[in-house]
């Protein structure tokens, strides 16, 4: 007996030296030296949709040898992610999210590789009119595979029950359109803006600034939207005047974009959607699943100050964290995920099997056009003129470092006005008191 | 049996009749037994690496600027705790946490007293209920989140259909972002359906621990079922009180994804632990970011004490 508990003891002695072995093992800094090998690798990819199908990440795991691993994470905590992993100079995931309101803020601190020292990104200009919004200080952070921008939608069935037989082109026309759907009983709130303080209202007014002919920010990032005569002012007065005069449904206080366009757009609720996202019209308005609306609701060239105004460009990216630990394997799988075949795949081109579920839009032009001409993208050509002529980047020198406090900044004071619980020009006040003290610096 | 006989640590009858066990350091008192320390040595460096080292980290570099927009890292002594106490959005954002706590550690404790007095009582599908009830606990926060946004939502949501169908109201009501008081108490209103269900088991536990001979005793005497409670049930049920009225605090002070998911980022329902990030993974202001998170540690542990020094009752059978 005395034997046996002795081993018993030695035993559970051992044991204990072995969990604390495991833990200090688990504990202790990993070998984070990246590898320049691609063959037999395996690669984190870590973004906020969910995984390309199986037989497209099996066509490329072929063709390269390098395996896939996908970390489907939402974009909050993707953005909390990269952050946290960046500063503590931990591995993550060889290739992540890279948004464009985040590459002024990953290029200040080289928390990504550059790019071109990977791909051959001067041959992808051509192809991807939104790369631009991925260049920080001369180097692209990331590569655009998704081609979102800000664009109008409108339901045509509620604009022809309204007698709207001609489409808005100016500002004025589309308000006054909206406010005949209103007093002829077509829809008692005829417009959605998202009101919630989240970047979705942020963009909505940076697309409506450009409507009216403005910008937010100039190239050293101070305010452009003080005077009452600005843009960026008058965008905001529309605004929350369309909540003022009932053209926005008062419960939209508290309605985020993709709460606006599933719940009321795509369920008939109101009849437009000044800045809504690019490929919402086929993934979203026209899936009988998710939508009532189906076939009725088109975009249209988003009316300007004195004709058809630009569109800003909201494109999601990809790219290499500087913690990766294969890089090159993640430039390989970067450089197939964006690829002219991937992406026609992915919306649709090859047929249901490649299909990527909640795909928006091709970032190559070359794709889009392809899947237009194949009569496989709603809206196609009015993407393809929007894409190819009107969008533009929010802020065409770059989005400054300190981007995310000016956007809640904006959001916030913009969800306030339009609660009632301060003015417009207490609001546009605030966010330019901010802008003022972030971009000097204090 | 004499004591030679006897086995080493069998159960022996101590005075009183209530059996106990011989010591079995006490012929070998002098020799070192590693086992009882190899056995804690794991869980007690678990909790060293993992809370008590990262608890020093964030006390110490609360004192210094830790900005990734601005380095390098230095000593800057209080500026991060005075900074945070000039911050409007912070300050705002201390109130509706008052807000949050109190209501929610309130509303949670009382409801769960009611839960677990009803399910004190065994009763034909008791068991089932426990089961059920325990649901909103087990989900995450960002799904009650998302479940209750389609709630309150004041375009399509269930309240205000329920409340215009059964006449109350004539138009749909914004419940969340217009009054700061009415967004806080329907967020909170979200949280305390997600904690109540753990703070009625802890009550429960110890409800269960009463001995059916004092509420026989009290009966004798003629006490009233409101008599019972007060005089029986509640302050024998002091600890497990307690137990649910911390969680409930520590829940409380750090609410997040509630009114994150349902009001934004907008100052009528922000919480502290939203701003603590906001400034740490936005602002990518780490020493701030810090100093934020030891006030609300502290602040736990104060209040955390308090609930212990004023509730906190021990109990004997």
């Amino acid at each position: 007996m005395a034997s046996l508990r002795k081993h018993t003891r030695t035993g559970a002695v051992l044991a204990s030296v072995a969990i604390l072995g495991l833990g200090l093992s688990g504990c202790s800094p990993a070998a984070d030296k990246s590898s320049s090998e691609t063959k037999g690798v395996t690669i984190t990819v870590a973004l906020f949709t969910a995984p390309p199908p199986k037989a497209a990440l099996a066509e490329f795991t072929k063709d390269t040898g390098i395996k896939v691993k996908w970390s489907t994470i939402d974009w909050d905590s993707l953005q909390t992610k990269i952050a946290a992993s960046s500063a503590a100079k931990t591995y993550f995931a060889d290739a992540t999210d890279v948004d464009w309101s985040r590459v002024g803020q990953l290029g200040t601190l080289k928390w990504f590789e550059p790019l071109e020292d990977y791909l051959d990104t001067e041959s992808y200009k051509k192809d991807m009119p939104q790369l631009d919004s991925f260049v920080s200080d001369g180097h692209v952070v990331g590569i655009p595979f998704d081609a979102s921008f800000l664009t109008t939608t409108v339901n045509t069935e509620m604009f022809e029950k309204a007698g709207i037989t001609t489409m808005p082109t100016t500002i004025a026309e589309y308000t006054a359109d909206l406010e005949k759907l209103k007093s002829s009983g077509v829809a008692e709130h005829p417009l959605n803006i998202p009101f919630a303080a989240a970047e979705g209202l942020s963009t909505y007014w940076y697309q409506t600034t450009a409507a009216f002919g403005g910008t937010v920010l100039d190239g050293d990032g101070k305010p452009q939207f003080s005077d009452p005569d600005s843009a960026g002012y008058k965008a905001a007065e529309w605004m929350v005047n369309g909540v003022k005069s009932g053209l926005v449904p008062p419960g939209n206080i508290n309605v985020s974009d993709t709460q606006g366009q599933q719940t009321l757009m795509a369920k008939g609720g109101v009849a437009s959607t000044f800045a809504d996202y690019s490929g919402n019209v086929g993934s979203l308005y026209d899936i009988p699943d998710t939508s009532s609306v189906v076939g009725k609701v088109t975009y249209l060239p988003t009316p300007g100050v004195d004709g058809v105004g630009p569109n800003v460009s909201n494109p999601d990216g990809i790219g290499i964290p500087v913690t990766a630990k294969y890089k090159e394997a993640a430039a390989k799988f970067i450089e197939w995920f964006t690829s002219q075949k991937a992406q026609y795949g992915f919306a649709g081109g090859e047929g249901p099997d490649n299909v990527f579920p909640g795909y928006f839009l091709p970032s190559r032009l070359s794709a889009i056009e392809q899947l237009t001409a194949d009569g496989e993208l709603a809206g196609g050509d009015v993407l393809t003129s929007i894409l190819k002529d009107s969008a533009r980047p929010v802020f065409p020198e770059g989005a400054p470092a300190w981007y995310p406090e000016f956007s809640r900044a904006v959001n916030t004071n913009l969800h306030a006005a339009a609660a009632g619980s301060m003015s417009v020009k207490d609001a546009m006040k605030a966010i330019s008191d901010t802008a003022d003290k972030l971009s000097s610096g204090s | 049996m004499n004591a030679d006989t006897r086995v080493k640590n069998a159960p022996v009858v101590g005075p009183g009749g209530r059996a106990k066990l011989a010591s079995p350091g006490a012929k070998r008192r002098g020799r070192f037994d590693i086992l009882p320390y190899a056995l804690v040595t794991p869980l007690a460096l678990f909790i060293i690496s993992l809370a008590l080292i990262p608890a020093l980290f964030t006390i110490v570099a609360s004192f210094f600027k830790d900005q990734a927009l601005n380095p390098p890292v230095r000593f800057n002594g209080f500026e991060n705790f005075v900074n945070l106490f000039n911050d409007a959005g912070v300050l705002s954002s201390m109130g509706n946490t008052v807000i949050y706590v109190l209501v929610g550690v309130i509303l949670s404790t009382v409801l769960a007293v009611f839960f677990a007095v009803i399910l004190r009582k065994k009763f034909l599908g008791r068991s089932l209920l426990i089961a059920v009830l325990i649901l909103p606990w087990a989900l995450p926060g960002v799904v009650n989140g998302i479940i209750w946004s389609n709630i309150w939502d004041s375009n399509t949501g269930l309240v205000n259909s329920l409340l215009t169908s059964m006449h109350l109201i004539d138009t749909y009501q914004v419940f969340l972002g217009q009054n700061k008081f009415m967004t806080i108490l329907a967020i909170e209103m979200v949280q305390v359906w997600q904690i109540t269900p753990l703070s009625t088991l802890l009550v429960l536990a110890s409800m269960q621990n009463i001995p059916d001979e004092l509420y026989e005793a009290a009966s004798l005497d003629g006490g009233s079922p409101w008599k019972v409670f007060w005089s029986v049930t509640l302050p024998l049920t002091a600890p497990g009180i307690t137990i649910a009225m911390v969680q409930a605090v520590i829940a409380t002070l750090n609410i997040f994804d509630q009114p994150y998911i349902l009001n934004g980022a907008a100052s009528t329902g922000a919480s502290v632990t939203m701003q603590t990030y906001f400034i740490s993974f936005q602002n990518l202001d780490f020493g701030q970011g810090y100093a934020l998170s030891l006030i609300i540690t502290i602040v736990t542990l104060v209040l955390s004490l308090g609930i212990l020094k004023l509730v906190y009752r021990p109990v004997e059978y």
